[in-house]
């Protein structure tokens, strides 16, 4: 298993060295951070602002090469990711940012898989009744509903509730009250801040494990070997609970490792919607900001969060499926 | 004759008259499912009475309801489903108990086993965990070390080598056979009183036909219990039942003790279906007996008898009111020891045929068709088809990058035979053996290939240009098995009929006059052209399929399994029509079957497959009569005959375990592993099995040629079973 792991990983770190190079070219051939210095009042001379710039290690008048050779060099030999072009360091500001996003979604991540399969698992035992109807109208209406517009939902929700009571219970947006005291006032402020996202991204997030888990599970409900199951004089549910369930969760924890890293990179709405600077959003700021290294970095993070999704995928398809052995 | 009785009256009959002691009675069993066209009346008043350790065959052909009827039993139907009457175990009302209460019967008393055993084992727990659920469901007080010493006593008792080991073994670790083997084991762990096994076998190589069937036999005897055999093989219940039930559209039309349904048949159909098997045994020389048309929609209401239409008795007597199953005169009443269900037909005119009734004659089957080559010796016909020593050889690779190659597998080894004009050659073996590979190594005709393949005189070696391959192709078609998936669904029968034509460019009138033709010649209605193959039965679609393959007048049509996704009755007149043409347009087939039945009756020559080699090849009537082969001597063997009294005396080879893989073909004779004379050898001549391969020669001019050194050894008594 250990010889198995290391052999995916070295493969998935082949696979993140080339996709971050071939995102470091892009970006530094796309994105002209000198565009934006003009813009500054007193406007800098060009020259001014190749030389701050080289000071920074974005010298824009080397070619791309030479610019991949000194940024790669960087990260080898000091593990450097570069610097912005306001001078800030990355790897300064990164670790920050992974915090923060991974705050932000471990919770909903964990809470909407062990909801989306459990209501997928009902749904089915119940098909074409009144409660599988809800569950599964509601997940196609999630599906449908953008983002943005439904996070705003509930922290306008949770407005109305802090209104109703007369008191803030929740926070819509922020991660902590500044100066707060440690210890148990810590600890409420932190679940004040969490609870408004978590739910939010909870309620909205489990509709594509739901629909997924309840279809397979139907295509395994009416399998011969729950048939033989019951023959043996298993109730009809304990048979499904017991065959269909876990054949059918093989092709769901296989489709955990794409939407774990949809998840983190793909957080920005929620980050930006609730005011947590994580990693998706800087990405995407970046971007804005011409910034080449960061938005190299946290394309560089996404691979690798990729991978370890996948690797975890691969785990846990191993995990509950005898057929596949690793070798 | 028909029905007065009300189902209460009925109801009320059979609880005053089903014997006491019976383990399983049913009584006037309805099954209806509603459906898109209405509610399908699938199941329409079975009764029976299962006395314990006897055996109940019931017989039918798909749609005919045995499948519905042993779900119903088991309780295992949808809960959509509508089933009235009565199922009794020991004198409790099964039917109507709500799923739990039907639990603590289900794999206690009554058990049953499915048709597909690929399918019906959990992929994602061992066998032993699915054997000791089935003595956990009903023994929660046993103790771990108990479950698990009678796991490995149950698999020890099918016949599974190295139980204890095998019990933490995954379903995919096992061949088919084995996993029916582990049903099997599953179903009799705690002793019921009444197995169910719906078409055990009916997915299994004939050899392993044989040794299920042997195991069900063994589990019978060890549990005691009643057995009710589901199938469509007259074949299989002859030697295993003492009752048959034989079904028609969903209702019992004919039962009786064995003797009284294989020796007496007293209703067309039975007699019909009867004369529709092929037989293993004997040189018959006699067309088969179609039966034509196809079972009523039952989702219609079935007005006179439900064979009417398919009868050749028919009378207008039979179309006002649906027969009941009446006595036949002069049978044993029931009740007397021994006539557990009497004979009983469903027939107004069971009277009729009595004694000797001919099925050829009442059924009008063809006479054999007679060939204008069957006057020419062998030697002076043309060759159609030759091939010199072909072989395919599959590498066998590892690794995920850089492949290493770690053995070969030798589909086909050096194969070589030819087929004459106007004859038919079947190669036969079990799945795995090289037959369908051989069929592609003809088709493929590529000059790149290992040896020779000379069709039409032109040989794969000199036919590079496409011209010369495009010739090629019209001296040889191919008739596919399965005839639904072969035809375009969105293709009109005429569409698929005229591509092959409008290939060789012939011109539209000719086409349609030549479809028309193509029509007749295969018996269907020419104004159905304009129809797509949905609207059309299994035999018919196979009759397109035909006809698409004799559109350009090939000289060799080469039939890969045609007939195995086909009922019996279908299956005779599609075998019919192949002698038909045969005869008439001088055609000569290669065909590839597992059915040795359908090779006897309809192949002038055989060659026996055995991993990529012919082990025996010659006349058919030589080598089914006299098989010097043990190979072939055990897969005739393992052949059920639709005859009670011989198949019970019969002799029989069990064969041990399954075809080996490829990769671990032994140096000498392939066949030594299995081989029933090998193991009853003294270890000097055993040797020689070992190293030598042994030729492929015949002992005398004109015999057979077979490959074995000791093809009148005696036979290990450990493969020998007969059931006295």
């Amino acid at each position: 298993m250990l010889k198995y792991l290391m052999k995916r990983s070295g493969i998935y770190l082949i696979m993140i060295f080339l996709t971050t190079s071939a995102g470091y070219f892009l970006a530094v051939s796309s994105l002209k951070p000198a565009v934006l210095e003009q813009e500054k009042i007193p406007r800098p001379t060009p020259e001014q602002v190749a030389a701050s710039f080289r000071g920074l290690g974005l010298d824009p008048e080397l070619n791309p090469w030479e610019r991949y050779v000194q940024w790669l060099g960087g990260i080898v030999t000091r593990w450097d990711w570069g610097r912005s072009p306001n001078g800030a360091f990355v790897n300064a500001e990164f670790a920050d940012r992974v915090l923060v996003s991974t705050r932000l979604f471990i919770a909903s991540i964990i809470l909407t898989l062990i909801i989306g399969v459990a209501l997928g698992v009902y749904s089915a035992a119940r098909q074409y009744k009144f409660q599988d109807r809800v569950i599964t109208s509601y997940s196609y209406l999630v599906h449908i509903l953008p983002a943005p517009i439904a996070y705003f939902l509930v922290q306008l929700g949770a407005i109305s509730v802090n209104e109703a009571v007369g008191e803030r219970i929740f926070f819509v947006t922020g991660i902590s009250t500044p100066g707060i005291d440690p210890g148990w006032p810590a600890f409420v402020d932190m679940v004040a801040h969490y609870a408004v996202p978590t739910f939010a991204m909870t309620i909205f997030g489990w509709a594509g494990y739901q629909i997924a888990q309840r279809q397979y599970l139907l295509d395994n409900v009416n399998a011969d070997f729950v048939r033989t199951a019951r023959a043996k004089g298993l109730t009809r549910n304990q048979a499904i609970r017991k065959h269909a369930l876990r054949v059918s969760f093989i092709p769901v924890a296989q489709s955990i490792a794409f939407t774990i890293p949809a998840i983190f990179t793909g957080g920005f709405f929620a980050e930006a919607i609730f005011a947590w600077p994580g990693i998706g959003l800087w990405s995407i700021q970046s971007i804005g900001l011409q910034d080449v290294n960061v938005a190299t970095a946290t394309l560089a993070y996404g691979s690798v969060i990729f991978a370890i999704g996948a690797i975890l995928a691969d785990f846990a398809t191993t995990l509950v499926d005898p057929r596949v052995r690793v070798q | 004759m028909s029905t007065n009785i009300t189902p209460a009256e009925r109801l009320r009959d059979a609880g005053l008259y089903a014997p006491g002691d019976a383990v399983l009675s049913v009584r006037d069993l309805n099954v209806r499912f509603n459906s898109e066209n209405g509610v399908v009346h699938a199941v329409r008043g079975v009764d029976f009475d299962l006395m314990p350790g006897k055996t109940l065959g019931i017989v039918g052909e798909s749609g005919s309801g045995k499948s519905v009827t042993s779900m119903a039993i088991m309780g295992l139907l949808p809960e959509t489903a509508d089933i009235t009457g009565s199922v009794r175990f020991k004198g409790k009302e099964l039917l109507g108990l709500g799923d739990k209460a039907m639990c603590k019967h289900r794999g206690n008393d009554i058990a049953m086993v499915f048709q597909d055993p690929l399918s019906s084992l959990t992929p994602v727990y061992t066998v032993g965990t699915q054997i000791i659920e089935a003595l956990t469901v009903h023994n929660p007080n046993m103790s771990k070390q108990a479950k698990e010493a009678r796991a490995v006593d149950l698999l020890r008792m099918v016949g599974i080598p190295s139980p204890k080991d095998r019990l933490k073994a995954f379903p995919h670790e096992f061949s088919g056979g084995m996993r029916q083997r582990v049903m099997i084991a599953i179903a009799i762990a705690n002793d019921p009183r009444v197995l169910i096994a719906d078409e055990p076998t009916t997915a299994l190589d004939v050899t392993i036909q044989a040794q299920v069937l042997e195991v069900l036999h063994t589990a019978q005897e060890e549990t005691g219990a009643a057995v009710v055999m589901i199938t469509h093989d007259l074949g299989v219940v002859a030697g295993m039942a003492d009752d048959i039930m034989v079904m028609y559209a969903g209702k019992p039309v004919e039962t009786g003790t064995v003797e009284d349904i294989y020796y007496n048949p007293r209703m067309p159909y039975t007699l019909g279906l009867l004369g529709a098997v092929p037989r293993v045994d004997t040189a018959t020389r006699q067309s088969l007996v179609p039966i034509e048309g196809t079972p009523p929609n039952l989702a219609l209401p079935v007005i006179g008898c439900s064979f009417a239409a398919r009868c050749p008795l028919v009378s207008d007597a039979c179309l006002h009111g649906e027969p009941d199953l009446f006595p036949v005169p002069g049978a044993a009443v029931p009740g007397v020891e021994g006539q557990r269900l009497g004979h009983k037909a469903a027939c107004i005119k069971s009277n009729e045929l009595s004694g000797n009734a001919d099925a050829h004659k009442i059924f009008h089957a063809p006479p054999k068709p007679v060939s204008k080559f069957d006057g020419v010796a062998r030697v002076e016909r043309e060759k159609v088809l030759e091939l010199k020593d072909v072989k395919k050889h599959f590498p066998l690779l590892k690794g995920a990058l850089i492949k290493r190659r770690i053995g070969t597998v030798k589909a086909v080894d050096g194969l070589s035979f030819d087929i004459r004009e106007g004859e038919c050659v079947s190669i036969v073996g079990e799945s795995g053996c090289g037959k369908t590979t051989t069929l592609l190594e003809i088709m493929e005709f590529h000059p790149d290939q290992v040896g020779e393949v000379i069709i039409g005189g032109v040989s794969n070696k000199v036919a590079t240009d496409h011209k010369t391959k495009m010739a090629m192709r019209k001296e040889m078609q191919m008739v596919f098995q399965d005839p639904t998936g072969a035809l375009d669904p969105r293709f009109t029968v005429y569409e698929v009929l005229a591509e092959p034509l409008e290939n060789l460019g012939m011109p539209k009138a000719a086409i349609k006059k030549r479809i028309m033709e193509l029509m007749k010649l295969v018996g269907l209605q020419p104004d159905h052209v304009n129809r797509f193959p949905n609207q059309f039965s299994g035999g018919q679609r196979q009759r397109i399929g035909i006809a698409r393959a004799l559109a350009v007048n090939p000289k060799l049509v080469v039939l890969d399994e045609p007939v195995s996704a086909l009922d019996v009755s279908v299956q005779a007149g599609v075998i019919n029509l192949l002698d038909k043409l045969r005869a008439e347009l001088g055609l000569s087939y290669l065909m590839v079957a597992h059915d040795l039945s359908v090779v006897r009756h309809i192949s002038d020559r055989v060659a026996v497959m055995y991993l990529g080699k012919i082990v025996e090849t010659g006349d058919v009537d030589d080598v089914f009569d006299n098989p010097r082969h043990p190979y072939t001597r055990a897969l005739l063997s393992a052949i059920p005959v639709p005859d009670p009294n011989l198949e019970r005396t019969r002799e029989r080879i069990i064969l041990q375990g399954d075809l080996p893989s490829p990769l671990d073909a032994p140096k000498g004779c392939n066949f030594a592993t299995r081989c029933p004379v090998f193991a009853a050898l003294p270890a000097a001549k055993q040797e020689k099995c070992l190293t030598l391969e042994p030729p492929l020669a015949s002992e005398k001019e004109g015999a057979q040629d077979f490959a074995c050194f000791f093809p009148d050894g005696e036979l290990d008594a450990d493969m020998l079973v007969v059931h006295a």
